[in-house]
């Protein structure tokens, strides 16, 4: 017997929908019920943060809607957005199949880095795309990826659909703008063009298991010199995956010659305040993503 | 005669638990089905010092089925028997750490068991917390005697009417270094867990089994257990039977805690009248059982300008946490290996440990050698480095061997092989060429990835079996039956807890008895049907228990083979058929020459060491301050490899054991708090993070082990730390003193710092 027992399931129900639509009907009947519904995905989130629960907190849970058998969410498209490629993850999508898609591997072999550094294979392999952003972890791995790569979400209900951007999906620590009633039914990501600097660099507390201290993606292009394009995402030094939109804002449209570490240093010095916690230190935490950062864009 | 059978012992057989094991088909105390047994759980104090002032139960909830107690219902004396009488089995007034336990609680639901606790209300009048060795020095609070002092122990060596001090001042180049260690957590990969049956009399009888009360869980040292249950219950000790289920794991874990937890699961089962189980989980394993002691150790050594060590003082100070539990014999492990591997000519070692309020620190792998030998061994490269020398080459100048002294002055007679695990180690690494080469700070290569690469050494040895007089006192004993079939069954104290204890008993049991492998049963631990061996620690599972093993496998098949012509198992039928019972208990006999003295603290401390040198090759970025350990070599000397794959694993895992500790493990703790007590935060190394070993197995036999086996399962806990810190420090030029050394820590130190080096 473990410290905390996962409480309240013996009255929970669980649903098992086929498709998208009937995820969703689902869901909003149970909002309209008002029952207390959570979605699962590769329950590698949601079953642990149950289980460490403290029992006085544990509320009970009426209805589980599991998405493991709607086949739409695991899917991996192309499409072309304004000349450009882009890739389509279905929410479902695990760090596996980025590991052994090729299209992935060929297009953009920074998430299979990325998906190579989360947990262990078993993780790998349940884990999902959304259930990495719904969480809605600081620490999430899947999340700066995505971010980097100008990852939009679509959210889909009973009631229809709409795109947020990764980087306006968050408000808060660990909350976001997911409706009840909602779900995640794609992540659109934009492939980087040929010769662009891609970096993932995860800073974790091992190689493996490991929950990172600090983690950045960065997606730099250029052209003739000039940088057209700096986009970032870095786990774990604030409340939320954070863009570094200044940094972005620095970098864009310059040189690679005209950027300069201390200049850099103190974009990033007003965008994060990491803490202290039982990982690490605020103070590593700002040393190492400065370093990061700058080790993504230094000439 | 019979015809000749192979010999085992020096191959690698298969382990006997091994099918078991990876099929999943051993049995752990959390696989035992009882029918009818409630779960039991713990409430404890959440204050690091107080007096209880009362336990109030919450009348809203639901009580009915369920059983709490306290205190008040411990039938015996509320003391876990070890050492001193000092720590409760359930606290009464006095609260003395965060996880203290104070009151019990069963019930048959685990949900409802978990409110129940929940339910349960401590009034607790804080008092200001002792939380560190400062503070218990500082002396303003006094939780433990007069002056917070545990233990204390003193080696003096030649010193000839003078203070070390005069000793020190009167050589050449005089070094002073404060060194400092922390926590450790065993992180065995079975958290600890016990299920009770208190049977009242008449009721064993009806069940087939023994009246009183019957325990089995996981554990390292059933007649540990025994003795602290005696004690609590005041039974005599045919009432009490504690057994062995399949251990996963002990690492020292499982040497204390063990009795508290039996006691725990029988007072329930006892009050309740039903079984109970009691199976931490991880966090609650993390925080209440014991760890590793924390520890500062100063050292002030005089050498020659040509490197002699001359003279040796050290202060050691220890932190005992709340209660003394073994703490006393840890701490004489440390002091005596706080010389390490080389020759004083004198010497002073002042040890002592003092209380803290936090959890019981205890028994852990190396049992307070890896925290002086880590000491000693950075004040070695310290020394080396005032004397611009090669700190590998300073430790080859200064080695005991046969025929030297050690600090309290015990002779070394044989089997010291530390010169040819030195060359070993050298050789294979290529030590030399590359501590010159990374000497050279060349300019990281690449501006994206900044990198640097060192190279260290450790060279250390480990005291095989008790210390002292301790086996003399012990007496282990090991029985030896004949079966049908000519079979024999080895009945021993000593637990298998995943480091082959049954597989290397039949190698030395057959051999010795000239009988083939599988001819020989290994009794599974329960007091009622084993001797008291001794307890499954120290090292000395092979070299002492296994001595006797030997010994009384050899004496049973001599009178088998005595007894007439013919083969063994008619033989053995017909004399068992004569004789009904054919059975031996041999006692173990320490050598002779091996003399001490308690009260001095001089003589021969161990009956012989195992010697080793270890290697650690490292790179560590120079943002990230991550460092990888990329090569290590270990060549340890262990007298024989009784069955050297497990050997190589015990020298492979003590070693990623060092390296979690140096590298990777953290106890974070605020206000006697534990804040990271679960597996993902607090971080051990992980398969990926292990380096690459080459690992020697040495030779040098020891007349008194079998087959000339000493120990092997503390020595690879002692010299992986400072060969890793030798090397970290080459790379990045920060001094490391303390453990650990986080890239945090690391950070710290290169941008405090920048030490000036010579
Ligand atoms: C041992 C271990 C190691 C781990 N290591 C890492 C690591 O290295 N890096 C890392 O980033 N994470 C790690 N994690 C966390 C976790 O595996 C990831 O966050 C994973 O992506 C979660 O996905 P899931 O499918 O398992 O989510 P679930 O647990 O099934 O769900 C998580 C949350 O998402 C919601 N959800 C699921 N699907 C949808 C959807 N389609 N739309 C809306 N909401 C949805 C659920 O309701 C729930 O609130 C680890 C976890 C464990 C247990």
């Amino acid at each position: 017997m473990s410290a905390h027992a996962p409480a309240g399931l013996a009255r929970t129900e669980m649903v098992c929908p086929k498709t998208i639509a009937e995820a969703c009907a689902v869901l909003a009947q149970a909002h309209r019920d008002k029952r207390a519904a959570s979605l699962l995905a590769g329950g590698t989130d949601v079953i642990v943060d149950r289980h460490l629960m403290p029992i006085e907190k544990a509320r009970p849970l009426d209805l589980v809607v599991d998405l493991t058998g709607v086949d739409e969410l695991t899917a991996i498209s192309e499409r072309d957005v304004a000349g450009e490629r882009h890739l389509v993850f279905g929410g479902g999508v695990t760090y596996w199949q980025l590991r052994t898609d090729r299209r992935v591997l060929a297009a953009i072999p920074m998430l299979d880095a990325m998906a190579k550094d989360v947990g262990a294979v078993q993780i790998q392999t349940r884990g999902t795309l959304a259930g990495n952003i719904a969480t809605a972890s600081p620490a999430a791995d899947g999340v700066p990826a995505l971010m980097a790569l100008d990852g939009v979400v679509k959210l889909v209900s009973e009631g229809g659909a709409r795109t947020v951007p990764l980087d306006q999906f968050f408000l808060a620590y660990r909350k976001t703008v997911l409706a009840a009633g909602e779900l995640i039914a794609e992540i659109d990501v934009r492939v980087p063009l040929p010769g662009a600097r891609v970096t993932w660099r995860k800073v974790g507390t091992r190689l493996a298991q490991a929950i990172s201290k600090v983690a950045l993606a960065g997606v730099i292009e250029e052209e003739r010199g000039t940088i057209t394009r700096a986009r970032f995402g870095v786990a774990s030094v604030a409340a939320v995956t954070h863009p570094l939109g200044g940094v972005r804002a620095l970098a864009e449209g310059k040189t690679f010659k005209a950027l300069d570490r201390a200049t850099v240093d103190a974009a990033i010095d007003l965008e994060i305040k990491p803490i202290d916690d039982v990982r690490s230190t605020g103070a590593y935490r700002l040393h190492v993503a400065k370093a990061l950062v700058w080790r993504a864009l230094a000439p | 005669m019979t015809s000749r059978v192979d010999r085992t012992v020096g191959k690698n057989v298969s382990r006997v638990d091994g099918h078991a094991k990876v099929t999943g088909q051993a049995v752990y105390v959390d696989d035992l089905t009882t029918p009818g047994a409630l779960f039991g759980g713990t409430v404890r104090s959440a204050v690091a010092r107080g007096t209880l002032r009362g336990i109030r139960k919450d009348p809203s909830f639901d009580w009915t089925g369920i059983t709490v107690v306290t205190a008040a219902d411990i039938p015996g004396d509320n003391v876990v028997a070890l050492i001193e009488d000092d720590q409760p089995l359930l606290a009464k007034d006095a609260i003395r750490h965060v996880y203290e336990p104070v009151a019990l609680v069963a019930c048959d639901d685990p949900v409802r068991l978990q409110q129940a606790i929940a339910a349960i209300t401590l009034d607790v009048e804080p008092l200001p917390p002792v939380l560190s060795i400062e503070d218990a020095e500082a002396k303003k609070q006094i939780i433990y005697g007069k002056d917070n002092v545990q233990k204390r122990y003193v080696i003096e060596h030649e010193l000839g009417g003078k203070t070390i001090d005069e000793l020190i001042l009167a050589c050449d180049v005089v070094v002073t270094g404060r060194y400092a260690v922390h926590h450790q957590e065993q992180m065995y990969i079975e958290p600890q867990g016990m299920v009770a049956h208190w049977q009242e009399a008449g009721e064993g009888a009806e069940a087939g089994v023994g009246d009183g009360v019957h325990v089995t869980g996981s554990l390292q040292c059933p007649f540990y257990v025994h003795k602290a249950m005696k004690r609590a219950f005041a039974l005599e000790g045919d009432r009490v039977h504690i057994g062995q289920a399949v251990t996963g794991g002990g690492f020292g874990g499982k040497e204390e805690y063990p009795s508290i937890l039996a006691a725990h699961a029988a007072l329930l089962s006892k009050v309740a009248g039903k079984p109970v189980r009691m199976i931490y989980g991880r966090k609650e394993d993390i925080e209440a059982t014991t760890k590793r002691h924390p520890a500062r150790i100063e050292i002030t050594t005089g050498c020659t300008k040509a490197g002699e060590l001359v003279a040796l003082k050290v202060e050691c100070a220890m932190d005992g946490g709340a209660y003394v539990t073994l703490t006393p014999v840890v701490l004489s492990r440390g002091i005596l290996h706080a010389a390490g591997a080389y020759k004083w000519k004198h010497a002073r070692i002042h040890g002592w440990a003092v209380a803290t309020n936090t959890p019981p620190n205890g028994a852990f792998r190396g049992f307070g050698a890896p925290q002086t030998i880590w000491a000693i061994e950075r004040h070695m490269d310290r020394i080396a480095e005032k004397l611009g020398k090669d700190p590998l080459t300073l430790r080859q100048q200064n080695l005991l061997a046969i025929g030297a002294v050690t600090v309290t002055g015990q002779t070394l007679t044989q089997s010291v092989g530390v010169v040819e695990c030195i060359e070993k180690a050298v050789k294979s690494s290529d030590y030399f060429a590359k501590r010159a080469a990374y000497a050279k700070p060349s300019p990281a290569a690449g501006s994206r990835t900044r990198t640097r690469r060192g190279i260290g050494a450790a060279v250390f040895m480990h005291g095989a079996g008790f210390t002292g007089s301790g086996e003399r006192r012990l007496k282990g004993k090991v029985q030896v039956d004949l079966e049908p079939g000519g079979r024999l069954r080895v009945r021993s104290a000593s637990t298998d807890i995943g480091q082959g204890t049954e597989t290397i008993f039949r190698q030395i049991a057959a051999d010795a008895a000239e009988l083939p492998f599988d001819t020989i049963e290994i009794e599974t631990p329960n007091t009622s049907n084993v001797p008291d061996s001794g307890p499954t620690v120290a090292s000395r599972t092979v070299m002492v228990v296994g001595s006797i093993v030997g010994k009384g496998a050899k004496m049973i098949a001599d009178r088998v083979r005595a007894s007439g012509t013919g083969d063994f198992a008619t033989l053995a039928d017909a004399l068992l058929a004569r004789e009904k019972k054919v059975s031996t208990l041999v006692e173990y006999e320490p050598p002779v020459a091996v003399q001490w003295n308690d009260d001095t603290y001089r003589g021969d401390a161990y009956p012989c060491y195992a010697w080793a040198c270890d290697i650690a090759e490292v790179e560590v970025d120079l943002d990230t301050f991550e460092t990888k350990v990329i090569g290590f070599w270990a060549a340890q000397d262990i007298g024989k490899a009784i069955h050297p794959i497990m050997c190589a694993g015990q020298v492979e895992g003590g070693t990623l054991q060092a390296i979690g500790w140096a590298l990777y493990e953290n106890l974070v703790m605020k206000d006697g708090h534990i804040l990271n007590a679960r597996m993902t935060n607090y971080v051990i190394p992980t398969s990926k993070d292990a380096p690459p070993f080459t690992t020697f197995l040495v030779e040098h036999p020891f007349s008194g082990g079998p087959s000339g086996a000493k120990g092997v399962g503390e020595l690879p806990m002692d010299g992986g730390a400072p060969a890793i810190a030798a090397a970290v420090e080459q790379a990045i030029g920060a001094l490391c003193n303390d453990l650990p050394l986080l890239p945090e820590d690391l950070f710290r130190a290169k941008s405090k710092s920048q030490v000036a080096r010579s």
